[in-house]
């Protein structure tokens, strides 16, 4: 089958082992969010609060460069490199990864579905499992870029920075920058793959997602002000993530005594979501791996 | 060991039965699947390709079980679905090379064998283009590059020239023609189009309403040579054909007076004027032609007891 003879030969060379299928879908999927010049555009402007928090670390522990900046007054408090830093950085990175799942997610999923391609993606030796695995690596792969790679990368130049062993005595935070961050992109991706996969198109698909983390909130909020209760708190992603990383993080909490939400109630709620959300990807997907007729 | 063998294979989608029973071996180079739409061509496909669990029996292929190693089946096919699939926003080359990853390339050769295969296929000057820039006979013919890129042993075509203008459906013919020509590859191609079938495969399997039909090997159907005729007639025809099949005579009746028969040994041409004058019947044109596809299929579905008004000639 060379090019210029025209003529087929059959493929004798070698055959790459069944479970990197699954990297080849995610490889293509990073591929398909680096074409576009959104994604670039808010990957590059994710990184400026990055670069602020960066300053902020070299200044906290440069007291020239310290000096020159406040002009001798008493530096803010938000010099002190601290959990309460972290999770300002986390939280703020946080919302730039809902603004990109929101703007990729689709990308990754409707592009398929609205060329049916679906049915000549599944006949190749891949599942439906390793299909949404190959997206949901791609999707976490580009969330991981601005959430906890820059967050830990701070992490360690303050360690650097820091004119006492900073790094060893804080590394909870480090674990908690780690997990707080996975955990909200986890969920993130696999809210950002469902919706994505039930809508044609991708405007509205980026919507929806947006939609799906503020509604309820709003709904939540509703709950809880005409029950006077705090689980309405429940339906409310932002509110209940600020929660969890502060508690991973150390942080001091902000919710008001009594008002506080069981974390076991917090990870129930996102591991429920997260099978709702599975559970509507499988049974769009098995609908659309085959042509019926 | 054929290809592809069927055993007892029973599949039930939605609580209805569409698969009943399929038992047979296909072991032709080209094997032919014909039936009229809602047979179960696609459905026996799918689950050739693992996509549905049989409930009863067994379908295996190249002697693996067609559910349980499905990935392994599919390591070694290359299918190419009936309706558009494909992904818009690709490139021809980028596209055909990550379905050959997907099989199982390496990367490099995977690049190397989608560029041959477009142009094998006839594809080669607009593999850069947008595959939804394409025009109908384009997006097929990606389809079939796609399925060829990464050598496999078993191809699937799913109606491969659904929607083709005469000329397009020619270049798709040619090429099947010199897959199968080339031997590496075993065919499995599914078309409610006789003449396709007809023209590009050795072996059929007709399907009809989820069951066999009728297996058997073209090649030695038209080896037998079997004479059978077409009449054109005007007047009292089922008077005529029911008289006739009291002679022995297998025959299809169609609108217009059209009659197809096979005669017994001990008839002869002229017993047919005998017997049509008797009846009043004119018969204004008979033709003697060998046995053709198109005679399996009328008389597969003639056992069957039904009708062949959907299938195209």
């Amino acid at each position: 089958m060379s090019v210029y003879k025209h003529n087929y030969r059959a493929y004798t060379g070698r055959v790459t082992p069944l479970w990197t299928r699954v990297l080849v879908l995610a490889r293509y999927g990073l591929a398909e969010v680096w074409s576009s010049k959104v994604s670039i555009g808010l990957f590059t402007i994710s990184l400026v609060p990055f670069l602020v928090f960066l300053v902020g670390i070299y200044l906290a522990n440069n007291p020239i460069a310290r000096f020159l900046v406040t002009k001798g007054s008493t530096p803010a408090p938000g010099f002190a490199i601290n959990a309460a830093f972290f999770l300002k950085m986390l939280e703020n990175q946080s919302w730039f990864a809902l603004v990109l799942a929101s703007w990729i997610a689709p990308r990754l999923i409707t592009f398929d579905l609205a060329d049916n391609a679906l049915p000549i993606l599944l006949s190749h030796p891949i599942s439906r499992f390793g299909y949404v695995l190959g997206k949901f690596i791609a999707l976490f792969a580009a969330l991981s870029l601005v959430t906890w790679i820059p967050s830990l990368m701070l992490f360690a130049y303050q360690g650097y920075s820091s004119a006492q062993p900073w790094a060893f005595a804080n590394l909870p935070i480090a674990a908690g920058l780690l997990a707080g961050a996975v955990i909200w992109i986890v969920f993130l991706s696999i809210l950002g793959l469902a919706l994505s996969s039930w809508v044609k198109w991708r405007v509205v698909a980026t919507g929806i997602i947006f939609a799906a983390v503020f509604v309820p909130a709003g709904v939540g909020g509703i709950a809880s002000a005409i029950l006077r209760t705090k689980w309405g708190l429940l339906l409310n992603v932002p509110v209940m993530m600020t929660e969890l990383w502060c508690r991973l993080l150390g942080a001091p909490d902000p919710m008001r005594p009594g008002q506080a939400i069981p974390t076991a109630a917090i990870v129930a709620m996102l591991v429920a979501a997260c099978f709702i959300c599975m559970g509507m990807l499988n049974k769009r997907i098995r609908a659309r791996e085959v042509v019926r007729g | 060991m054929g290809i592809i063998d069927l055993d007892g294979l029973e599949v039930r989608l939605g609580g209805r039965t569409v698969l009943d029973g399929l038992t047979g071996e296909l072991q032709g180079q080209a094997i032919g699947l014909l039936g009229p739409n809602g047979a179960g061509k696609s459905t026996l496909i799918n689950t050739l390709l693992g996509f549905h669990l049989p409930s009863k029996g067994t379908a295996t292929v190249f002697g693996l079980n067609a559910h349980h190693d499905r990935a392994r089946i599919r390591q070694g096919i290359g299918y190419m679905p009936e309706n558009d699939s494909f992904i818009g926003n690709m490139s021809g080359v980028r596209f055909v090379r990550y379905m050959a990853e997907l099989a199982g390339l390496p990367a490099s050769e995977a690049l190397e064998r989608a560029h041959e295969a477009l142009f094998y296929v006839g594809l080669g000057e607009v593999r850069y283009r947008q595959v939804s820039t394409y025009s109908l006979g384009m997006k097929q013919l990606i389809k079939l590059a796609q399925a060829l890129a990464h050598g496999p042993r078993l191809l699937i075509l799913d109606e491969p020239t659904n929607g083709l203008d005469p000329m397009a459906r020619q270049r798709m013919i040619l090429a099947i023609k010199e897959i199968r020509k080339e031997g590496s590859i075993r065919l499995l191609i599914s078309s409610h189009l006789l003449r396709d079938i007809d023209e590009t495969c050795d072996e059929v399997l007709i399907l009809k309403n989820g069951r066999i039909a009728a297996l058997c090997n073209i090649e030695e159907e038209r080896r037998a040579n079997r004479n059978f005729m077409e009449l054109e007639t005007v007047g009292a025809t089922e008077k005529f054909s029911v008289s006739i099949r009291g002679r022995g005579c297998e025959c299809a009746c169609f609108p217009g007076g059209r009659i197809k028969l096979v005669m017994p040994e001990d008839m002869e041409a002229r017993d047919l004027y005998v017997i049509a004058s008797e009846h009043g019947v004119q018969i204004r044109r008979m033709n003697l032609r060998r046995d053709s596809l198109e005679d399996i299929f009328l008389r597969a579905m003639e056992n069957e007891g039904g009708r062949a008004e959907n299938v195209s000639l």
